[in-house]
Order: structure tokens, then sequence, then C-alpha cells
């Protein structure tokens, strides 16, 4: 089935989802995503009527985390005769785990969403596509068979889907949003129970070979351009912190400027914080305004919890988060022992 | 970070030597490092002890802008799991060090720069075991220069 | 005029030529994306390409900048200022739309009681060598902001892509000196100069997006808390990726790096963004714009309300690339037809 009648699929079961939703009102409004204004873009919109349900459109392109308007930091959905509106998000799997995530650190109220699951074949990275066409002008882009199809001015160019998608998404186990048990009624639409999840990471197994001169020279080369303007930390339904470490001046922890070791301490400080969560939406990197790949440290991030601790984020909203708990039994063999 | 060349008695050769900076709870590393002292058993000077309430206190800032600062290494020792003075301090702890020590490593910084040890109030002679361990390693790999700002 | 014309292949004599004097600022690639930095080499150089990433105000307005160094010397506190302000700075390449920008920023840097010397001193010493765009994206609007693909006045030199060659011509008494050094340049033909024009021409016919910004700056002065700003908000990120990519956007933090190890230390700024919920935030705690929809709305009002009133000119150079780097794509085009609506839904016609 070729990528064009699977998206065409999901969107007209999300549409048909959206607006049984609406009519009942089961929710006050839906977010989801629509066509976007450039080629390579989508737009999320928000939509309260059931006459705008044909707005909403899936396709590759698909990429912000819709949690992240539902965190704290970000206005509410608040309507002043109503209160808390109800909320559907249309969800991937990856914003389907965000919701159960901030859930089980109480950032979001599950009884006030609905996750709209699809079944997500991945988004595009959009950022490799445009540097391989180089100083030419997309004007156009389309999905055929497995292939995405990229026009311009005097150019044609057809990328296989199954290489050119996001890192993270070639690898993602998860793709439609999980069920959560405790709350039957919260996801309708396509979701999924996950009960053992066999990742082995190969992927990055050739990184980290590497001696670590190799590993600090190829993250240090990744990172050099980096500009910090934060739009990683903005795009993350995660980073809802009222004041990031970045920002604190009681006292200074880091450098804020584009040097070197500052721009390397803020993304491996931020990477710490994203253990145990980061639920490998990619958004950080595909946000990002100039294309810095951040995939490898998520994938890393995602192998150290489950190895140690065999947590995924994002399946239950009741189990704790790694790094909010202990067992007597954790593995130590890190430590420095007598010979 | 001053560079610390040190003046051998013996011979008048100089020889780099590294700065360690360690973290050590109050409750059972400190006591322990005293109590080494007190026994008159010899371990490197080469540390420089920072004294917290407990390992459960380290923050990942402390670790990392040690290394930004120029520190050779980095040394946080705590109470065995199980008798921390504040009952699950150092369980707290030692997720943290793991996701800590895995991640650095990642991101290309040489694991040894940091390491983690439990020492209790009563293991004189073997803080000073590990400290001389943990020297030995960061001696190894060298100053720490991955940090310096070009001025 | 005496318009000058020089292979594109030749660009290694133009660099070789102008280096001992100037340091040479070029377009290259650097990662993927097209950025302005110095070149010594003349290989870094790239030719073809529509237009930077960030942009060139890097050159003279850089992300991290020294505002000066002081160390301790016993009890004293030397203080060192910057010295490399006098050095002659040539940038190669630069789009009309980013040259007009370098006009803006000196209106902002020279305003008020106390100009900015250490911008200010560099823009003095700096020459722009401009470049025509043969082909404008979708989302350039140079054209409604007062600009033109092939806009001259802001630039020292300007050049034409006329495909093998570049057609040169001097604008400014800067860019007179510059090409009289330049002897081995040859003369340009009349069909050069025709080539340009024609150049220029479909340029402009191919730019899509127009508008009509007086209307748009007066419909913003009256509606400043209109509803529709709830729309235009809703689905920004406050990422500020808009502003760190913005030619005219001039906010900056300073603060101070101590290197207590060495007894010394300096002052820096660095860019800053209005999209920052600290960004307003007092030290008395309380904060004028805590909700985004204040912060994108001030963006809009600077650019195209307050620049206007305070400069008397538009804020914006319709370089086109807040639009492309929306992660949301919650693009200007869209914002404008918003605001435009207002007008329209009081009965008075508008063309957008």
């Amino acid at each position: 089935m070729g990528l064009e009648t699977e998206n065409k699929d999901i969107e007209t079961n999300l549409r048909e989802v959206a607006k049984g939703l609406l009519k009942d009102k089961k929710v006050d409004v839906i977010i989801g995503y629509m066509e976007g204004t450039l080629p390579m873009l989508s737009q999320p919109i928000i939509i309260d009527s059931e006459e705008d349900v044909d707005k909403l459109i899936w396709n590759n392109l698909c990429y912000v985390n819709l949690a992240k308007y539902l965190v704290p930091r970000v206005p509410k959905f608040v309507d002043s005769e109503k209160g808390n509106l109800k909320v559907g998000v249309v969800s991937k799997g990856c914003v389907g785990r965000a919701l159960i995530h901030l859930a089980s650190e109480n950032k979001i109220k599950l009884d006030e969403i609905k996750i709209i699951g699809i079944p997500c074949n991945g988004v595009v990275n959009r950022q490799r596509i445009e540097m391989e066409i180089g100083e030419k002008e997309i004007l156009e882009v389309s999905v055929s068979g497995n292939n995405v199809i990229v026009k311009g001015k005097d150019f044609e160019k057809e990328f296989p889907f199954d290489e050119y998608m996001n890192d993270l998404c070639k690898t993602c186990k998860i793709r439609k949003p999980p069920l959560v048990s405790k709350s039957p009624d919260l996801c309708v639409g396509e979701c999924e129970e996950y009960s053992n999840i066999v990742d082995d990471f190969s992927d990055i197994a050739e990184f980290e070979a590497l001696t670590p001169e190799e590993k600090w020279n190829q993250i240090t080369e990744e990172l050099s351009v980096c500009t910090r303007c934060y739009a990683c930390r903005e795009a993350c339904p995660m980073c809802y912190c009222n004041l990031c470490f970045v920002d604190q001046n009681k006292p200074v922890w880091f450098g804020k400027t584009t040097d070197l070791p500052d721009v390397f301490v803020y993304h491996l400080i931020r990477a710490m914080h994203m253990a145990g969560r980061c639920v490998a939406c990619g958004a950080c990197s595909l946000v990002c305004p100039m294309g810095i790949d951040l995939n490898k440290i998520n994938r890393k991030l995602e192998k150290i919890v489950k190895e140690r601790f065999d947590f995924t984020s994002g399946l239950d909203p009741d189990v704790l988060p790694p790094m909010v708990d202990f067992k007597m039994e954790d593995a130590q063999e890190f430590m420095l022992e007598e010979d | 970070m001053t560079e610390e060349v040190v003046e051998s008695k013996q011979d008048g050769s100089k020889k780099w030597e590294p700065k360690i900076i360690a973290f050590l709870c109050n409750w059972c590393s400190y006591a322990g490092a005293d109590l080494a002292g007190v026994s008159r058993i010899q371990y490197p000077p080469n540390i420089r002890i920072v004294r917290v309430p407990c390992s459960g206190r380290i923050n990942a800032y402390f670790i990392i802008k040690s290394l930004t600062d120029g520190w050779d290494g980095v040394l946080i020792s705590g109470c065995h799991p199980g008798d921390c003075h504040y009952i699950s301090g150092n369980l707290v702890a030692r997720r943290r060090f793991a996701i800590l020590k895995e991640l650095l490593e990642f991101f290309g910084i040489e694991p040894g720069r940091v390491n983690f040890m439990w020492a209790s109030a009563a293991e004189g002679e073997r803080f000073a075991v590990l400290v001389r361990k943990a020297t030995e390693i960061v001696k190894k790999l060298g100053p720490n220069t991955k940090f310096e700002k070009k001025w | 005029m005496d318009e000058k014309i020089f292979a594109k292949k030749d660009i290694g004599k133009l660099l070789e030529e102008l280096v001992p004097e100037y340091k040479f600022y070029s377009p290259t690639k650097i990662k993927g994306n097209i950025a302005f930095k110095e070149i010594t080499d003349v290989k870094e150089i790239e030719l073809d390409y529509l237009n930077s990433k960030v942009p060139p105000k890097d050159v003279l307005f850089p992300q991290k900048e020294i505002i000066f160094e002081y160390r301790y010397e016993g009890k004293d506190v030397i203080i060192e200022e910057r010295k490399d302000l006098e050095d002659k700075i040539l940038i190669f390449g630069v789009r009309p739309c980013d040259a007009y920008s370098f006009k803006l920023l000196e209106d902002f840097f020279a305003s008020g009681d106390f100009q900015d010397d250490i911008f200010l001193k560099k823009r003095e010493n700096a020459t722009i060598i401009g470049l025509g765009c043969n082909s404008p994206r979708q989302s350039c609007f140079c054209t409604s902001v007062g600009g033109h693909p092939f806009q001259k006045e802001s630039t020292d030199v300007f050049l034409s892509d006329l495909g093998d060659t570049y057609l040169v011509e001097a604008i400014s008494e800067k860019g007179e000196n510059l090409l009289k050094k330049l002897s081995w340049l040859a003369d340009a033909k009349k069909a050069d100069i025709e080539k340009s024009k024609e150049l220029a021409k479909q340029a402009e016919e191919s730019i899509t997006t127009k508008f009509d910004f007086d209307l748009v700056t007066k419909v913003l002065d009256e509606n400043f808390e209109h509803p529709v700003w709830q729309e235009i908000s809703e689905s920004c990120i406050g990422c500020s990726s808009c502003t760190f990519l913005c030619p005219t956007c001039t906010c900056f933090d300073v603060l101070d790096e101590n290197d207590e190890y060495n007894n010394r230390g300096r002052r820096i700024r660095i860019w800053d963004t209005c999209q920052s919920c600290l960004y307003t935030l007092e030290t008395s705690g309380h904060n004028p714009r805590p909700a985004k929809i204040q912060r994108c709305r001030n963006r809009i009002m600077h650019k195209f309300s307050y620049y206007p009133s305070n400069y008397d000119c538009l804020g914006c150079v319709g370089c086109g690339r807040c639009i492309t780097a929306c992660p949301v794509n919650n693009e200007l085009r869209l914002i404008i037809d918003k605001i435009l609506e207002i007008q329209e839904k009081n009965g008075e016609k508008v063309s957008a």
C-alpha cells in the first residue's frame, strides 16, 4: 500500500472520529494539523465545529508535537463560561506518549483530554531533504508509492521514504498512542496496547563503539552551528520549567554564548533532564533553524532507561518515571571499587 | 584553571598533577576521609574536598560545572546503599550517577574523569585506596582542556 | 556610469587583491546552510545560493560580541577596549533586502543620546558588495516594503548575476574608490547592462506576495486590543526562530563572564529575543508581557507600527526568513491577512 493511500485512509478515519466527538460534545475543541502555506510545512489548527473537520489533514509533514499546547506555561484552553475546555488531540504515537507522560508528572489531567489516535507512518526529515536539494527553492512536495517527490522550478527529485524519514521514526516501536487501562475512555480512534517492547538499539551501536575522542569530535561538529535560539526547548512538550537552568542567574551555572563549551553543556544538561521523559518525537531536531540533528542523543536516552530500569516513557500514567524512583537493587557496576 | 606543576623533591623534575574536586557526604565519606587522616594513612593530595550533607545533594550541575571550570577530575563519595543517614538519599543519587556517567561517555568525555564511590565512616583505608585509584585513572587521562574558552 | 564586468571564475583574483586590506566575508556552506563567514581560501566561496540562513547582520552585529575585557593586576583593574573596530571589512554577495537592513540597524544603533560605537565603527569601516536576486523566493516580499530584488541604494558596489559573469556598478563613493583599485576589471558592454535590466524586471514580476503596508500600519495602530491577536498567537510556540533569523532584530542581553582562576573577565552581549517569556521580566517579579499573545503582538507591532512611528520607515525588509523558519507555519503573510481582514470586516475594501 503506497503512502498516498495510507495517508488518505488515516485522514478519512481521523475526520470521522473528530466529527463524532464534536457532534456528541465529547470535546469542546480539537487540535490537529492542517495544510501549510509552504511545501515541507504543516500548521497546527484548533477547530471547534463539525464544519471545520475537513481542514484536519495527515501527511508526513506533521512535525510539531501537539502535546506542547497543553503544558503549563502555555495558555490553557479556558473559556470564560465553561471553565477548562475539553480538548481532543490528534495524536501520533509520540504525541499520545507525551500526553500520558505529562499526566504521570501531574501536569495535565487525563479526564480533560481525549487522545484521537492515528497510526502514524513517520514524518519526513525535512532538513535532510532541503540540504540535498541545496540552494534551489522547493515549490511542491507530494508522496507516491513509497517515495517523497520534491519539485522546483526546474528540477524534480524522488526520495525513498524509508531512507529519508526522520531517524527517530525509523526505529519507532510505538506508532499509535498507547491505551491506558485505567482510563478506557481516554483513547479514541486508533490506539494500541503495548506490553513488551523489544528494541535492540542497533542504530546507535556504531556510534557507541567509537573512541571518546571521535564521539567528542562528531558531537561538537554537529552542535557547532547552534545559535542558542532555544527552539528545541520551546518545541519540546517536556520542557515546561518556569525558569530554565540556562536562564538561572542566582547562581549562573553555564554560559549563554555560542562558544563551543557553552553550547555543548547546554545540550548535555538538557539531555540529562530528558532522561526517562523524552518520547522520541523528533520535534527538537525538526524545528531547529540550523538543522542540528539530536536524534542519536534521544535514542541513547531511551536506551539508558530501557536497559537500566526497564522503563519506556509515556505508556502508563501511574508508573513513576525512573528519575523520581529508586530501588535497592539498582545496578551499580560503574561505581569505583577496590581491586 | 591554573596548571598544577609539582617539582619533585628527589630529582627536581617537573610533573603535571591532576586537580580533582571531591564531593564527600558529611556523615560517611567525609568522616572516612577524616579517619584516614587521623590514622596517618597516606593518600594523594590531588583531591580538594567539598563537604555536602548527602550524596543525594549532588546535582549534575556541580559535576558539569567542575569540568567546565577546568577541574581534571570529579570524585563523588557517599554512604553505602542502605546506610544513608537520610535513608534514601544515596539511592536517589545512584540513579542520577548512572545516567550521568552513561551520557558523559556518549558525549565523548573520557570515562574516568568523573568517578563515584561508596565509603563509610569506618573505612579510612578503603577511602585512601579508592582515592589513589581515582587519581591514577585521571592522571592517565591528562589535563582537561576540552572546555577551555578562547580569550 | 562606468559599469564593469568580471567573470565568476576570476573571483579568486578579487579575493587575492582585497584580502590584504580587508577582512573578506562571503557566503560559504557550513553544514548544509549558507552563512557569511570570513574567507581566505577561494574554494570556500559559494556563489550559487538563494540567501543565507542567518542574515549578514551577523558580520557586524554577531550573536556573541565582546564589549570589553578586564583583568586584575595586583590591586588594579585594567580594562581593555576592543582594538579591532578599525579593521576594514568587506561583505560580498549581500542581497538587497539584507543590504537595506544595515540602514535600519544603523538607524537603531545611532539613535538617541547614546550611540553604539561598536556597531557604528564597524559599519563605517564596512564595504557592502550587493548582489541582485535573479530568482526571488515565494516567501520574498521586498517590493511591498519599499525594496526591490535589484535595489542598489544601500550597497557600495552592486553586482548583477549575468550567468558566467557579474556586471559591476559603483553606487557610493566607497564603492567608486574600491573599483578604482581593481583596475583589471573590463568595461561592460551595452548588452550586459540591458541583460541586467531585463533580469531586474523579471525578478520583480516573479514576486507574488504583495501587501499595502501603509494600510497595515494604520490598522495596527487602531487595533491593539482586537480579539484577532488571540487567533494570530494561538499556534505560536515561542521558539524565537523568527527573531534569531531576522535581519532587523536588534535585541541583546549583556552578560559578564568571570574567569576567577586567571584573574580576568569580560563583558559580552548575545542576541536576545522578545519572544522569550523572560524578556520583559523585571527584578521586582513583575512582567509586562507574561502571556504569549502579548509577545506575538509585540513583534508585529514593533516591525510595522512602532518602527514607522519612531524611524519613519518600516522595520521589515521583506526577506521572508521568518516565514520559512517558523516550525508551526504561523507565517507573517497569514498574520497580515488576518490583520487586514479587520479592515474588511469594517466595510472598507482592501487589496492583499
